[in-house]
């Protein structure tokens, strides 16, 4: 008879490939040479708020524009990028579909001591879609700014989650318009632009005829 | 014969901009790191929209058709400097030659965004964003990895003193250089490779690697008349590998 441990094993390649170490406490692993990562965004038009786009690993944040600008608007026009260090970014909780984090806000206690300074506010509408710039706040810390954010830019739900940076570590590459000026159409660059099917029935067609 | 002396200048920069293009497409899949190889792949794909632009150009002055054009001429009739025919090479030497060539470039359509030439200051205006980014990208590279380790340090600085004279033959003078001054169209390669050399070595100068002596080295010429490397005949024959089994097929 089957034993009982083989019989709840899974088989679901996803599960039974992660070889899971059961000692809680492996020793660290050399460090790498890895680059750090940054997130971008972008802006589409004049005037339209900041998306996030994604991320790029980089030596330094001019680095990460310059890799940041070719993965993200390479297909699209736009007008300016954000370059923000992942490690400068606070991500709040998350709430659930169709409510707010606002109405969850783990209680700030005393306002810290900190100086006062700006922060941008990235509200997440949607789980599956990208933060969108909300606002920009002023206050003493990350957390601080939440509490801040959550008072003034009163957001109706959802919001599912919300990302605060601190304004003086975003790189703002948006002044200078010629780089942004590139060609409206870069439909060439990608596959679907390249529609065939009607060169097949043609070509089909022909056969058949002959 | 300002007819000639124009398609002369225009077919130098799609030339440069065609092989070029093409060689740096090398780089897709196999570049130092993915946001890299991306990066690479895409300006890549800028040069030969750049090629198109120029070779449309010329398609209206009485050329024949950019595919034609591009695809099926000889090594000896491609009026391409050297410098963008070489092979890849390592990283380090393709991060050089983008640097050179791309400096060169801005400068080249900067200069030809104001020429006399409606339709060529048109296009020139349009595309020199796309090469501002290009040269962006280049000289932060160059600073980034020029001073980095003393690996990269003395990487770049070998590829630099090797591509350098294939470089000055960008600048190489041609046949109508007068023509061109004279009728505002282009302020003629002398203007271009002085500006060219200044911000040059303000990059550099930010970097550890050592300036060359530029009154020592010996350019390149040749090839915007023909003479080509060994290289450029291969590189032509793959590129047209496909275009060539039918060249009269509708894409």
């Amino acid at each position: 008879m089957t034993q009982n441990s083989e019989l709840i094993k899974s088989l679901d390649p996803r599960v039974t490939r992660l070889h899971i170490e059961e000692e809680p406490n492996p020793a660290p692993k050399p460090q790498l040479d890895q680059l750090e990562t940054y997130e971008l965004f972008l802006q589409k038009k004049e005037g339209q708020p900041y998306v996030y786009v994604g991320p790029v690993h980089a030596a330094n944040e001019e680095v990460a524009f310059l890799f940041g600008k070719e993965q993200y608007s390479r297909r699209a026009m736009c007008t300016g990028m954000w370059v923000v260090k992942t490690q400068h970014v606070l991500v709040s909780g998350y709430a659930d579909d169709n409510t707010s984090v606002y109405e969850s806000l783990p209680a700030l206690g005393s306002t810290p001591d900190a100086a006062e300074q700006a922060y941008e506010i990235f509200h997440l509408k949607k789980r599956g879609k990208a933060h969108q710039h909300a606002g920009t706040v002023t206050a003493r810390s990350a957390e601080h700014a939440l509490e801040v954010a959550r008072q003034t830019l009163h957001a109706a739900p959802p919001v599912v989650n919300v990302w605060v940076i601190p304004q003086n570590q975003i790189l703002r590459e948006e002044e200078d318009k010629d780089i942004w000026a590139t060609t409206p159409e870069k439909k060439y660059r990608e596959a679907i632009a390249y529609r065939v099917q009607d060169k097949i029935d043609r070509f089909k067609a022909e056969r058949q005829a002959q | 014969m300002q007819d000639l002396a124009l398609k002369d200048l225009l077919y130098k920069i799609a030339d440069d901009e065609l092989i070029l293009g093409h060689r740096n497409s090398e780089w897709t899949g196999i570049g130092p790191m993915l946001e890299e190889d991306i990066a690479f792949s895409s300006m890549a794909q800028d040069k030969l929209g750049h090629s198109l632009a120029f070779y449309t150009l010329l398609h209206e002055l009485g050329e024949g058709d950019p595919d034609t054009v591009a695809f099926m001429r000889n090594a000896d009739q491609y009026h391409n400097c050297q410098l963008v025919e070489l092979p890849i090479g390592e990283y380090d030497f393709s991060l050089i030659r983008h640097f050179l060539f791309d400096n060169a470039e801005l400068l080249r359509f900067e200069a030809l965004s104001q020429s006399s030439h409606e339709e060529v200051a048109k296009i020139a205006a349009k595309l020199k964003g796309e090469i501002k980014y290009h040269v962006l990208h280049a000289n932060t590279m160059v600073k980034q990895l020029g001073t980095a380790t003393q690996d990269s340090i003395s990487r770049l600085q070998q590829s630099l003193e090797y591509a350098l004279p294939f470089a000055l033959g960008i600048f190489e003078p041609s046949t109508y250089e007068q023509e061109l001054l004279d009728a505002g169209i282009y302020v003629g390669e002398a203007a271009l490779q002085a500006q060219w050399q200044e911000r040059i070595s303000a990059v550099l100068a930010k970097t550890s690697l050592k300036q060359p002596d530029w009154a020592s080295l010996q350019p390149v010429y040749g090839g915007r008349y023909g003479q080509h490397t060994q290289h450029l005949q291969p590189l032509l024959d793959e590129m047209a590998e496909v275009f060539k089994i039918d060249p009269t097929a509708e894409w």
